[in-house]
C-alpha cells in the first residue's frame, strides 16, 4: 500500500512539472495577451500543486504556509493585471 | 484509520491529476479565449482542492492550514475568472461562434 503511494505521488509530481512546462510555453508563445495572462494565472495554480505535493512527500506541514501566501498573491496580482489591460491605467 | 487515510489520499491525487490534465488539453485544444478561460477554471478548483485533500489526509498537522487554503482557493478562484473574462471582453477580443451578444447593448458606448 505504501509502494503504491509513493509510485503514484511521485507519478503526480512528474505529470504536473510537465503541465508547468506547458503553460510556461503558453506564456512565452501565447495568441494575444488575455492568453498568456491565463498562462500566468494556471502556472501559480501548478506551483501551488506542486508546493503541496513536495510537502506529502517530505511529510512536513510548512509548505502549506508558503502556499497559502502564494495564492493570496497571486489572486491579488491577477487581478490587478486583469484591471490593467482592461482600463490601459492603473487607478 | 492509518489505511482509510490513505486510501482517500491515494484516491484524491488520482481524481485531482485526471481533472488538471482534462483543464490543460482544453486550454491547448479549445478555439476561443473564453472557452479556454472555461477549461482551466478546472484545474484551479477541482484539481487544486482534490490534491489539497490528499495534502491533509497524508501530511500530519496540516488540517487547519489546508482548510484555510480550501476556503481562499473557492473564494479566489470564481474572482480571477471573472476578472480576466471581463478583460477579455472589454479589450474586444472576438469569439469565435456568432451567437448574439445580449451584453452589448447593457454596456456604455466605446468611443
Amino acid at each position: 500500500m505504501l509502494n503504491l503511494l509513493n509510485f503514484v505521488i511521485w507519478a503526480v509530481l512528474i505529470i504536473h512539472v510537465g503541465m508547468l512546462l506547458v503553460c510556461v510555453w503558453r506564456v512565452w508563445r501565447g495568441e494575444n495577451i488575455i492568453d498568456r495572462l491565463i498562462g500566468l494565472d494556471i502556472t501559480s495554480t501548478l506551483v501551488l500543486i506542486i508546493l503541496i505535493l513536495i510537502a506529502i512527500i517530505e511529510g512536513n506541514s510548512i509548505y502549506f504556509d508558503v502556499a497559502i501566501g502564494l495564492t493570496a498573491l497571486s489572486a491579488i496580482s491577477t487581478i490587478a493585471m486583469a484591471k490593467y489591460i482592461a482600463d490601459q491605467r492603473m487607478f | 484509520m492509518e489505511m482509510l487515510l490513505q486510501i482517500i489520499g491515494l484516491i484524491a491525487l488520482i481524481a485531482g491529476t485526471l481533472f488538471s490534465i482534462l483543464g490543460i488539453l482544453g486550454m491547448l485544444r479549445l478555439p476561443d479565449v473564453y472557452t479556454r478561460l472555461h477549461a482551466t477554471g478546472k484545474v484551479s478548483v477541482f484539481g487544486a482542492v482534490l490534491l489539497l485533500v490528499a495534502g491533509i489526509s497524508l501530511t500530519p498537522l496540516s488540517l487547519g492550514k489546508g482548510l484555510v487554503l480550501i476556503a481562499l482557493l473557492l473564494l479566489s478562484a470564481p474572482a480571477v475568472s471573472h476578472a480576466i473574462a471581463s478583460a477579455a471582453y472589454r479589450t474586444g477580443i472576438p469569439m469565435k461562434s456568432n451567437y448574439p451578444d445580449e451584453l452589448r447593448k447593457h454596456l456604455p458606448k466605446k468611443k
